[in-house]
C-alpha cells in the first residue's frame, strides 16, 4: 500500500511539524516574563488590553458579538469562561499564561493573546 | 463515461461527502485548536480524483462545502473556511496524483491532502482575525493532519480498490 | 471612589503595606464622599446656608486645597459645582440632560467663594442653603499623595500607584531608571498611549472627555462641566495631563486645565511653579510645557497624532 514517494512526503511532514514548532516555542515566553498583557481582539481590533499582572480581583469580561463569550482575567492568567459558540474550542483551550499563548473562538471572531515584549512603560495614565 | 452517468455518479459522491461532513460533526476532537476535524470528507475527494480528475474533485468539494455550511448554518464565513481547506487540500492532492501516482500511495496523497487542509484553514483564520499569531496552532495542526490523513488514506485506498473492482467506473 | 486602584511596591513587605494603603483609601472615601451617607463633607453640605460645621484635618486640608485651586484657576475648577453634577446624574447609572432652567438656577449655587473656611477652629460652612460641595475632581489625588506617604514610612523606596488613571510615583524604579508613564491615547483603546513620561518622584495625572461621558441623539455629553456654563466644557482638548509633585494639586489642575482649553489652558500652567503640562487638542496634536522636554519622549503607534514641538 505505500509506494516510495510516501517518504518524501512523510519528510516534508515531519520537517514542517519540526519548524514550526520550534518557531513558537521561541516566541512562546517563559512563565515569569513579567509584565504580561493579554489582548482580547475582536474582529482584529484590539478591545482590550489586560495587564495580567496588575490583576488583583478576578475580573470578567463579556464580548458579544454572532455569538457570546465571558472571559476571565486573574493574576498572571486569563481564559475563556463560557462560549455559546458550537465547537467551544476556545473555553477548551483553558488557561493562557505564558508569553505567546493564544485562545480563539473563531465563530465569534475573539482571540485572546498574551504579549509580553518587555514593556516599553510601566503604567498608563488616564 | 456517459454524460449522464457522470452526473448521477458524481451526485451520489457530493451527497455520501455531505453525509460523512454530517457524522464527522458528531465527534468532537478534544484539542483545544480550531478546525480540527477528521477529515473524512477528504475520502471522496481522493476518490473523485483517481475515477474523474482535478476539475470534478474540485466541483464536488465546492458543491459540498455550500451544501454543508447551508446546512451547517454557520453561513460563509463557515463556508470560506471549510472552501479553502478544500481548495488546497483538492489542488495538493491531484497535483501529486498525476505528477506521480506511481510514486506515491493513496495513503502518502491523503495526508499530503489533510496537512494542507488545514493549512488552508488556519490561513483563512489568520485573514479573518488580521493576525498571524494563529500559526501558535500550526504544530499542533500539522501533527493531527498527519494521523488523519493517514486513517483517511487507508479507508480511501480500500474504497477505491473496492470501487475499481465493481467496474462502475 | 469606585476606581481601579494599582499599586507597585518593591519591599518585603509589599502585601501589608498595600493594605495598609487600601484602608486608608477607603477611609478618604468614607470621609469625602457625597454618592454614599456619612462622612464629612455630607454633613457640610447638608448644614449648607446654616451653621459651621468641625471637620477633621484631613477633610479640612482637601477642601483648602480645592478653594485655593477654584481661586487661581478662576473657577475652570470649583468645588462648589455638586449640585450641577448631581443634576446631570453622571457618576449615576441614568445620566440624563439637565433643562437650560434647571441649570441656570443651580448656576446661582455655584461659586467657591461661598465656601467659608475658618482654620483657627477647624470647621468650614457653605453659605448659601442648597449649595454642595464636590471634593470628586481632588480626592482622588489626595489619596494618592496619602499612598506615597504611607509607602515613605514603611521604608519603600521604589513604588507606584495608579488610582484610576492617576499615577504617583515613589522614587524610581529598583534598578535607578525613572518610571515611565504612559499617556493614554483618548482615542484608542484602554492601554495604548501616545507618549511616555520618565519620571522620578512625581505624580502624573491626566483628565479627559473620553473618561465618562454618555450619547443622547447623537451627541456626546462628557463629564467635565464648566462651572460657568453648567454644561460640559467645550474644550478644544481632548485630554490634558498634568505632572507635579502632589497629586491633590494634580487632580485639580487637570480639571481645570481642561476647562480653560489650550491657550489659557498652556498660560495657566507655565505661570505655576513646578508643574507641568501634557495637551492632547481636539485637531490630535500634542503640546508640552517647556519643562517636560527632557522628560515627555513622544510615542503613538496609531500615528494618527502629530506632536508640535514649538507652540
Amino acid at each position: 500500500m505505500l509506494k516510495k514517494g510516501d517518504l518524501f512526503i512523510v519528510l516534508i511532514v515531519i520537517i514542517m511539524i519540526a519548524v514550526s514548532f520550534v518557531g513558537v516555542s521561541i516566541f512562546r515566553g517563559r512563565e515569569d516574563d513579567g509584565h504580561k498583557t493579554a489582548l482580547i481582539i475582536r474582529d482584529g481590533k484590539e478591545i482590550r488590553r489586560i495587564d495580567l499582572d496588575a490583576v488583583d480581583e478576578p475580573i470578567e469580561i463579556t464580548v458579544d458579538g454572532d455569538y457570546n463569550n465571558t472571559i476571565i482575567a486573574e493574576k498572571g492568567r486569563i481564559r475563556f469562561m463560557e462560549a455559546d459558540c458550537p465547537d467551544k474550542v476556545c473555553v477548551d483551550t483553558g488557561w493562557l499564561y505564558k508569553t505567546g499563548d493564544m485562545a480563539v473562538c473563531l465563530p465569534n471572531k475573539v482571540m485572546i493573546k498574551i504579549e509580553g515584549k518587555s514593556q516599553d512603560i510601566d503604567i498608563v495614565t488616564y | 463515461m456517459s454524460g449522464v452517468k457522470k452526473i448521477v455518479l458524481l451526485g451520489l459522491l457530493i451527497s455520501q461527502a455531505l453525509v460523512l461532513s454530517i457524522i464527522e460533526s458528531w465527534i468532537p476532537i478534544p484539542m483545544p485548536v480550531p478546525g480540527v476535524k477528521l477529515g473524512l470528507a477528504n475520502i471522496i475527494t481522493v476518490t473523485v480524483i483517481v475515477f474523474f480528475g482535478f476539475r470534478e474533485a474540485l466541483t464536488v468539494m465546492t458543491i459540498k462545502c455550500v451544501l454543508s455550511s447551508i446546512f451547517g448554518g454557520g453561513g460563509w464565513m463557515l463556508f470560506l473556511f471549510s472552501f479553502s481547506g478544500g481548495l488546497l487540500s483538492t489542488v495538493v492532492m491531484s497535483g501529486l496524483y498525476k505528477a506521480g501516482r506511481d510514486k506515491f500511495s493513496i495513503i502518502g496523497i491523503s495526508i499530503a491532502g489533510a496537512i494542507s487542509h488545514n493549512i488552508g484553514q488556519l490561513l483563512v483564520a489568520a485573514f479573518f482575525m488580521q493576525d498571524l499569531a494563529v500559526a501558535f496552532f500550526l504544530p499542533l495542526l500539522l501533527v493531527s493532519g498527519c494521523i488523519m490523513g493517514f486513517f483517511v488514506g487507508v479507508i480511501s485506498s480500500f474504497l477505491i480498490n473496492a470501487l475499481k473492482n465493481t467496474k462502475l467506473y | 471612589m469606585g476606581t481601579v486602584v494599582i499599586q507597585r511596591i518593591y519591599h518585603k513587605e509589599a502585601e501589608k503595606i498595600g493594605e495598609k494603603v487600601k484602608k486608608r483609601i477607603a477611609e478618604i472615601e468614607a470621609k469625602m464622599t457625597i454618592n454614599k451617607p456619612g462622612g464629612e463633607i455630607n454633613a457640610l453640605n447638608d448644614t449648607s446656608g446654616k451653621d459651621y460645621v468641625v471637620l477633621g484635618d484631613d477633610t479640612l486640608y482637601v477642601l483648602d486645597k480645592a478653594r485655593h485651586f477654584s481661586d487661581i484657576s478662576n473657577g475652570a475648577f470649583d468645588v462648589t459645582i455638586g449640585p450641577l453634577v448631581k443634576a446631570w446624574g453622571i457618576w449615576s447609572d441614568n445620566p440624563r440632560i439637565p433643562q437650560k432652567s434647571e441649570i441656570d438656577e443651580l448656576l446661582e449655587l455655584v461659586d467657591y467663594k461661598d465656601v467659608l473656611i475658618d482654620k483657627d477652629n477647624s470647621r468650614a460652612m457653605l453659605k448659601k442653603t442648597g449649595q454642595v460641595v464636590d471634593l470628586g475632581g481632588i480626592a482622588k489625588g489626595y489619596a494618592a499623595d496619602e499612598a506615597i506617604n504611607i509607602y515613605k514610612e514603611n521604608g519603600v523606596e521604589s513604588a507606584f500607584i495608579s488610582m484610576g488613571g492617576n499615577v504617583a510615583v515613589l522614587g524610581g524604579k529598583p534598578d535607578g531608571s525613572p518610571w515611565r508613564i504612559g499617556i493614554r491615547n483618548p482615542k484608542g483603546s484602554q492601554g495604548s498611549y501616545i507618549g511616555i513620561l520618565s519620571v522620578k518622584d512625581k505624580t502624573v495625572v491626566s483628565s479627559g472627555e473620553y473618561e465618562r461621558f454618555f450619547e443622547k441623539d447623537g451627541v456626546r455629553y462628557h463629564h467635565i462641566l464648566d462651572p460657568k456654563t453648567g454644561y460640559p466644557a467645550e474644550s478644544d482638548l481632548t485630554g490634558v495631563t498634568i505632572v507635579s509633585d502632589l497629586s491633590i494639586d494634580a487632580d485639580a489642575l487637570s480639571t481645570a486645565t481642561f476647562v480653560l482649553g489650550l491657550e489659557e489652558g498652556m498660560r495657566f500652567i507655565e505661570g505655576l511653579d513646578g508643574v507641568e503640562a501634557v495637551f492632547i487638542t481636539k485637531d490630535d496634536k500634542i503640546y508640552i510645557t517647556g519643562g517636560l522636554k527632557n522628560i515627555f519622549e513622544f510615542k503613538d503607534e496609531s500615528k494618527e497624532f502629530e506632536y508640535v514641538e514649538k507652540r
